[in-house]
């Protein structure tokens, strides 16, 4: 609880306007995309840097936690505020402040949506090309928080790639700047490389410096459906082997072709597995890799290869193709989301391996994802009222790591650890590396009042976190 | 009508995704989570379970909506948002009495009659003395600020003779067995009292294409208002009169030129007597026959345009959420405008973007409702549109109103009216 004191100052600082303690708005700052729900003390708007850097020394003398916040669609919890605390949201923080075409960079504040600083630097013939199945409605603050990757990574690589800068809120409240505006820069420790993906726990980013590229000439898309899930899974490392990187290699199973199909009214003949493909690039180089696409497609057995045609077409398919995540509640009420990745070469173990998980737990796992950077989003489909599915359902999640860490992947591409993974990370992570990674974090924040309870297991908080894994978790 | 306690699993379906914060208007200007779907169904259902009250800061995020359906439209878990927000008002009114975007120009506004008709017609006169001429073209600026109607703000003149007592409309026979179609033309109150001009294209259009058109009399308000603002029993009361009043008479089609009429006597009669088991039939019968003026023309007249001067070049199209969304009505309209060989057509940047009005939202928070059409003037000024054309009364009050407050210089026609 806030005292009044620390009430009327948070008002002072952010505006009377811009602070809010009425249980009405509080309600909707308590959710994430993890469908999780956690009672905030109050809700800010600040406007930038100065106003955040007051509200994180205040919580330091006063001790209260300080939860940052951009559109609240993150899948691992990280903007939960699982021990209350003043959620600062970057909701007012909205500006695209500059373009710069000759520099190729883009100057953001974090709380601009993904999609319209991408529709903005394409006016222009620029190019920002992460894109997270979210992008229409999360922020840049969000996916540099969660480093946030997206189909195209397997080609453009992810969020960390595009930041050059930052302009952070230390926990402590000092305004620094990491990074440069250039193409180069070595001066001290890579503190901008450290903030991306720390889950809002070492700072809150104020503003960003971000590469852009020129904008590919054109892009084609191809649509290769398969009978059997293993053949397309081969497809796609054949792909990557023979050399050819399209600008994204998306994996859909039969269990997401139903769903798609249902959902989105698109006919993919009841297929065992959907390839989702794209080439970017000059028009020419775009034909040439289409050719070699489709006939390693026909070479794994696939039944079908064709180009969507119309932009139309292509929209729809990538519409459907976002639907596929949330619509899965379609099949089963609930589901637990996992976004492992794999060395690409692995992908056909990968798949074989869940497959038989699936049978042995007899659960239905759906997937579906970036197999071209080994990204795949595993769902463990199962219904929570039923208490022996769904321990065999977190059974199963527990072996979906083992495996992808035998096969020298990693627990988490995309989503982030938050809340909902914490649990896992010492099965990829050794204790001393788990103990530096601490060490950070006590430094930046001795008293632990920036986004408590968020990656490290037995965290102050986590008890609570767990209740929300095992218990109101639905996701 | 479905009662909130029945949508219940509508509310549970939501996974908090946030999806909806990429389409909402209201949220688009308000920037707060409490304006989007995702924040109002968790409302919603925090008031059903009692976790919070009724308070005036529920209602207040209860009112911030047009009712536009884009969230019901994008929800990959299709949650029936529309349906819980209209469940939410009804519930609202029923447990607190006033409907809640109700004031007494509004209420007077739905209620029929002559005593209605007679203020209307005086207000006419006097509107010299409430009105002073806007700068643009046929609208007027208000002088004062009455109760519902914002300073400033930009309303069509009543019109002088209302469009139900000309006698384009009153001189039409009621249709004796013939071999063309016989479509009985609903007015609704933005044609009737506003543009009476619209219903006497409408008319002249359809006889063009050969229907064979009549205007029953003795037709109400669709009571759309009304169900927006909660009222669902006025809504009711307005739904069974209208059906008695066209059930009268054997006719093929019943158009209205209004999306939302067509919306409401389509969809919403259905909704709101839905009590009466006993009326399913009836309604059933009437609803078949109600279609878009636009779909109409296109899909059954198959009617194109003999190439009228419509006085601009450059046509554009704003579709109605409840032509749109509501009633999957997008391709006739432009089609009609295409087939106008003095039109060119230029499509906009969003095209389906609410243009601020519906839900009520332009009367009880005005200044919010004209933000949001701020967005859809931008995209007829980037159009280079020099004429904007829709299907519904309600949208080209408002985009007249926000072309002029925000200094674009296009006109506001129905499509009706440029072909």
């Amino acid at each position: 609880m806030l005292s009044e004191t620390v009430k009327r100052e948070l008002k002072r600082i952010v505006g009377e306007a811009n602070a809010t303690f009425a249980k009405e708005d509080l309600l909707c700052y308590a959710y994430d995309a993890t469908n999780s729900s956690y009672m905030p003390d109050a809700v800010v708007f600040p406007s930038g840097a100065e106003e955040i850097s007051l509200i994180l020394k205040m919580a330091n003398s006063e001790g209260f936690p300080v939860i940052p916040r951009g559109a609240g669609t993150g899948f691992s919890g990280g903007s939960l505020p699982v021990e209350g605390g003043v959620v600062v949201s970057t909701e007012r923080m909205r500006k695209i402040i500059e373009i710069d075409a000759e520099n190729l960079t883009a100057l953001v504040e974090p709380g601009v949506v993904t999609w319209e600083l991408q529709t903005e630097v394409e006016k222009l013939g620029l190019f920002y090309p992460p894109d997270p199945t979210s992008l229409k409605f999360s922020t840049i603050g969000g996916n540099i928080a969660e480093c946030a990757g997206g189909p195209r990574a397997v080609k453009y690589g992810v969020t960390r790639d595009y930041v050059l800068g930052l302009e952070v809120v230390l926990p402590t409240g000092e305004i620094i700047t990491t990074g440069v505006a250039t193409a180069k820069g070595v001066v001290g420790y890579d503190l901008t490389r450290l903030l991306v993906g720390s889950e809002g726990t070492l700072g809150i980013v104020t503003k960003a410096r971000l590469r852009l590229l020129p904008k590919p000439e054109t892009t084609k898309t191809l649509l290769a459906l398969f009978p059997d899930i293993k053949d397309a899974a081969k497809a796609v490392s054949a792909i990557i082997k023979a050399k050819v990187v399209p600008s994204t290699l998306e994996f859909i199973d039969a269990a997401c072709v139903k769903v798609v199909e249902e959902h989105a009214k698109m006919d993919f003949s009841g297929a065992g597995a959907v390839l989702l493909i794209e080439a970017d690039g000059s028009a020419e180089s775009v034909e040439k890799e289409a050719v070699t696409i489709e006939k390693i497609c026909l070479e794994n057995k696939a039944s079908s290869v064709r180009a969507a045609t119309g932009k139309y077409e292509v929209k729809d398919l990538w519409k459907a193709r976002r639907a596929i995540s949330p619509s899965l509640h379609k099949i089963r009420p609930d589901k637990i989301n996992e976004d492992v990745v794999v060395p690409r070469a692995s992908i056909p173990d990968l798949i074989a391996g869940i497959e038989e998980i699936s049978k042995r737990h007899n659960l239905l796992i759906a997937c579906f994802g970036h197999a071209g950077d080994g990204n795949i989003h595993v769902n463990v489909m199962y219904d929570k009222k039923n208490a022996v599915e769904a321990a065999s359902a977190e059974d199963a999640v527990v072996e979906v790591f083992r495996l992808t860490l035998r096969l020298h992947g990693t627990i988490s591409g995309e989503h982030g650890i938050g809340t909902t993974k914490s649990r896992f990370i010492e099965m990829e992570l050794g204790p001393a590396a788990i103990d530096a990674m601490k060490r950070i974090k006590t430094t930046l924040d001795p008293k632990g009042i920036l986004n408590p309870g968020k990656i490290f297991p037995n965290a102050k908080g986590l008890e609570r976190a767990e209740f929300a894994v095992a218990g109101k978790h639905t996701q | 009508m479905r009662k909130l306690v029945e949508l219940k699993q509508e509310l549970d379906k939501c996974v908090k995704c946030g999806a909806c914060r990429s389409v909402c208007p209201t949220f688009r200007v308000l920037g707060r989570e409490t304006a989007c779907a995702r924040g109002k169904l968790t409302l919603i259902d925090a008031c059903m379970g009692g976790e919070i009250e009724m308070s005036e800061a529920y209602l207040k995020h209860l009112k911030e909506c047009t009712l536009c359906g884009a969230c019901r439209d994008t929800c990959p878990k299709g949650v029936d948002t529309v349906a819980v927000y209209n469940a939410a008002r009804v519930d609202a009114v029923q447990k607190l009495g006033a409907p809640i975007a109700a004031s007494i120009v509004f209420k007077n506004l739905l209620e029929s009659g002559r005593i209605m008709d007679v203020a209307l017609k005086i207000a006419t006169r006097l509107q010299g003395l409430i009105f002073k001429d806007g700068t643009l073209e046929s609208g007027l600026l208000s002088r004062f600020a009455l109760p519902v109607i914002g300073k400033g703000r930009l309303l069509p003149p009543l019109a002088r003779e209302f469009f139900l007592e000309t006698s384009e409309a009153r001189g039409l026979p009621v249709p004796a067995k013939t071999g063309q179609l016989k479509v009985a033309f609903y007015a609704g109150c933005g044609v009737n009292y506003l543009m009476p001009g619209v219903g006497k294209a409408s008319i002249e259009v359809l006889r063009k294409a050969g229907a064979d058109v009549f205007v029953p009399a003795g037709q109400v308000c669709c009571g759309m208002p009304a169900f927006a603002s909660g009222d669902a029993a006025m809504a009711r009361q307005m739904a069974l009169k209208n059906i008695e009043v066209f059930e009268a008479f054997d006719c093929d089609y019943i158009t209205t030129s209004c999306a939302t009429c067509g919306h409401g006597l389509k969809h919403m009669f259905a909704d709101v007597l839905s009590d009466s088991p006993e009326l399913e039939k009836r309604i059933e019968a009437f609803s078949a026959k109600v279609i878009d003026i636009n779909a109409l023309l296109v899909n059954v007249l198959k009617y194109k345009s003999a190439g009228k001067e419509t006085g601009g070049s450059v046509v554009t199209y704003h579709d109605p959420c409840h032509l749109n969304r509501a009633q999957g009505v997008r391709n006739e309209p432009r089609e009609l405008l295409k087939s106008n060989k003095n039109i060119t057509f230029k499509e906009m940047a969003f095209p389906c973007s609410c243009c601020g009005l519906g839900g009520g939202l332009s009367i009880v928070n005005y200044d919010l409702s004209i933000e949001i059409t701020e967005r859809k003037i931008k995209s007829i000024r980037a159009s280079g549109a020099d004429i904007v054309a829709t299907a519904c009364p309600g949208c080209i009050v408002q985009l007249r109103d926000g072309l002029h407050k925000y200094g674009v210089n296009a006109r506001v026609a129905h499509v009706v009216e440029l072909i």
